[in-house]
């Protein structure tokens, strides 16, 4: 969807018309639960996050500015966030529940397993908070490539971008995560601060 | 084979995260046979990109996710019905064609407030408790300016044998009486007094009840009652065209606290806006009476033309406007030299067209 349509639908949200809402749930309601789904792993989380996401697109239609980006990104990287506010809290439960005394069986945990999944699942948490914290210009390109699977050019095409700022923003993106992944998990973002 | 190298490595980050153009592989490829520089990069990127994949363990992303398209979502009831929960739309059943820009702008100004609520992502600067207080138009803040729309629907709500939500003595000004503005002039600084000792949320909420028991009035479902002419605020019009002037207004208010706020407000959806352009043409019309140098005039997007004036001269001059930038002429926004415009003709005609409007005073 172009930029114009982007401001054409805001135009209806803010109006409160209600087949605005389901248009835009049915342009990027895929695109949301998919992202959802692929940081939380779990259809029911990504299902409310979806919910949330629609939730606040449509009841605060100001809080998307169609001149500072498309519509599909402001959704993918809400839907990001909400996701990853998700995994954060859902670990923090199960911390909770391991430091209870009768933890061990207290979680009927969506994947179980040695320790090497536990590490994955934290490196996993980490890499997406730090995706979620990166600037928003960055961040676009990312979704736009990494979860709505367009290719550099598209991406460039899509934000109204030379297609070298695209990849340059790619590779600062990545480059950045691929330091978080070096460093060892910042406590406080593991609290979920 | 520098080229090659600089090339490569501007597209290693695409490349991990599987968003090369086709045929960018073939130059990728046999560079990072040769270059261990680039593969160890590339390593490094790909490994990055695998940890965001999530654990192998983890249940199967939906097939959509590295297609271009997103297949369509599962079903839309259930998960749009906490947003339906959370904002009605603004159309409810039954609502009439003359009342649905009502209720479209109590919906859009409702959208816009909720900006100054303070809560939510924090993403947009300038809002907050202390934008209320922001000064939007005459001596009035946001809060202010949301207590005049209150006043000023008014009369339309007890015309409709609603009670009056305010204290007060100054009667509304009902009448056709010379003396509706005096009177609406004190009413509408009595009301914005007293919701000066409340709450900006009670103000909205009693504009918002007010709002919202006018629509929910018989008149606002049924064409037929609303044909009845009334006259409200100096104005004999039918009662549907009063809701119209209603949305014309609450519209306006919004777009002043927008421009206050740095929000820019959009105009009320096509249909919406010309029904607004339509009345206020009619409005127009009438007031320059059937002695006027005829004028052509025309609303950019509309099919209609229409004489203002007198019919039996030449045209002597003839107007184009934007329809936003009309409505904002008639809700006394912009001067009438300082409109945008297409003008050809007679200076001195075109312009008393574009004076009248100006004076129209409906806000």
């Amino acid at each position: 969807m172009r930029p114009p349509a982007d401001a054409e639908l805001r135009r209806r949200l803010v109006y409160g018309d209600e087949s605005a809402l389901a248009e835009a749930y049915t342009a990027y309601g895929g695109l949301v639960r998919a992202v959802a789904a692929r940081v939380t792993h779990s259809t029911a989380a990504a299902e409310d996050v979806a919910q949330e996401v629609f939730a606040q697109l449509w009841t605060r239609p100001y809080a998307f500015d169609a001149r500072r980006g498309t519509l599909r990104t402001w959704l993918s990287m809400l839907a990001h966030r909400r996701a990853v506010d998700w995994v954060r809290s859902e670990a923090r439960h199960r911390k909770d529940a391991r430091a209870d005394d009768s933890a061990l069986h207290a979680i009927p945990d969506a994947a179980p397993g040695p320790d090497e999944t536990v590490v994955h699942r934290e490196r996993f948490r980490q890499l997406h908070s730090a995706l979620a914290e990166l600037p928003q210009p960055q961040r676009e390109v990312v979704h736009l490539a990494y979860f709505a699977g367009r290719t550099y050019r598209q991406a460039a095409v899509e934000l109204g971008i030379p297609e070298g700022t695209a990849k340059t923003r790619l590779r600062t993106a990545l480059r950045t995560l691929a330091e978080t992944l070096a460093d060892p998990p910042d406590p406080a973002l593991e609290r979920g601060a | 084979m520098t080229n090659d190298h600089e090339d490569v490595r501007e597209l290693l980050a695409a490349w991990a995260f599987g968003a090369l153009q086709p045929g960018d592989e073939r130059t990728v490829r046999p560079h990072l046979a040769e270059c261990a520089d680039c593969a160890a990069e590339a390593a490094r990127l790909r490994e990055t990109v695998r940890v965001l994949d999530g654990p192998p363990t983890a249940a199967p992303a939906p097939a959509s996710l590295n297609g271009s398209a997103p297949a369509r979502p599962p079903e839309t009831g259930g998960v749009l019905a906490l947003a339906l929960r959370s904002r009605r739309p603004a159309a409810a059943p039954g609502i009439a064609p003359h009342a649905a820009p009502y209720a479209a702008a109590v919906s859009g100004l409702q959208a816009l407030l909720r900006e100054l609520d303070g809560e939510g992502d924090g993403e947009r600067e300038g809002s907050g408790r202390g934008a209320w207080g922001t000064p939007v138009v005459h001596d009035w803040d946001v809060r202010d300016t949301v207590a005049h729309l209150l006043a000023a629907d008014e009369p339309l709500a007890l015309h409709l044998g609603l009670d009056s939500r305010l204290p007060g003595t100054a009667a509304a000004p009902a009448g056709a009486g010379p003396d509706w503005a005096d009177a609406w002039a004190l009413r509408t600084a009595e009301v914005i007094a007293h919701e000066q000792r409340r709450e900006p949320r009670e103000t909205v909420a009693a504009w918002a009840a007010q709002a919202a028991a006018l629509l929910a009035t018989p008149e606002a479902r049924d064409p037929e009652l609303a044909s009845t002419a009334t006259t409200l605020m100096g104005a004999r019009l039918p009662v549907a065209d009063h809701f119209t002037v209603r949305a014309f207004e609450a519209w306006i208010h919004t777009d002043d606290i927008g421009r206050a706020l740095g929000i820019p407000v959009p105009p009320p959806p096509d249909p919406h806006l010309w029904r607004l352009v339509h009345l206020a043409v009619r409005i127009l019309g009438t007031a320059l009476g059937p002695d006027a140098p005829p004028v052509l005039f025309a609303v950019t997007g509309g099919a209609e033309e229409w004489v203002l004036g007198s019919e039996d001269e030449p045209i002597r001059a003839e107007l184009v406007l934007d329809p936003v930038d009309f409505c904002l002429l008639v809700g006394g926004r912009y001067a009438p030299d300082e409109v945008p415009r297409g003008e050809t003709g007679d200076r001195e005609a075109a312009h008393a067209v574009l004076a009248r409007a100006a004076s129209l005073a409906w806000l």
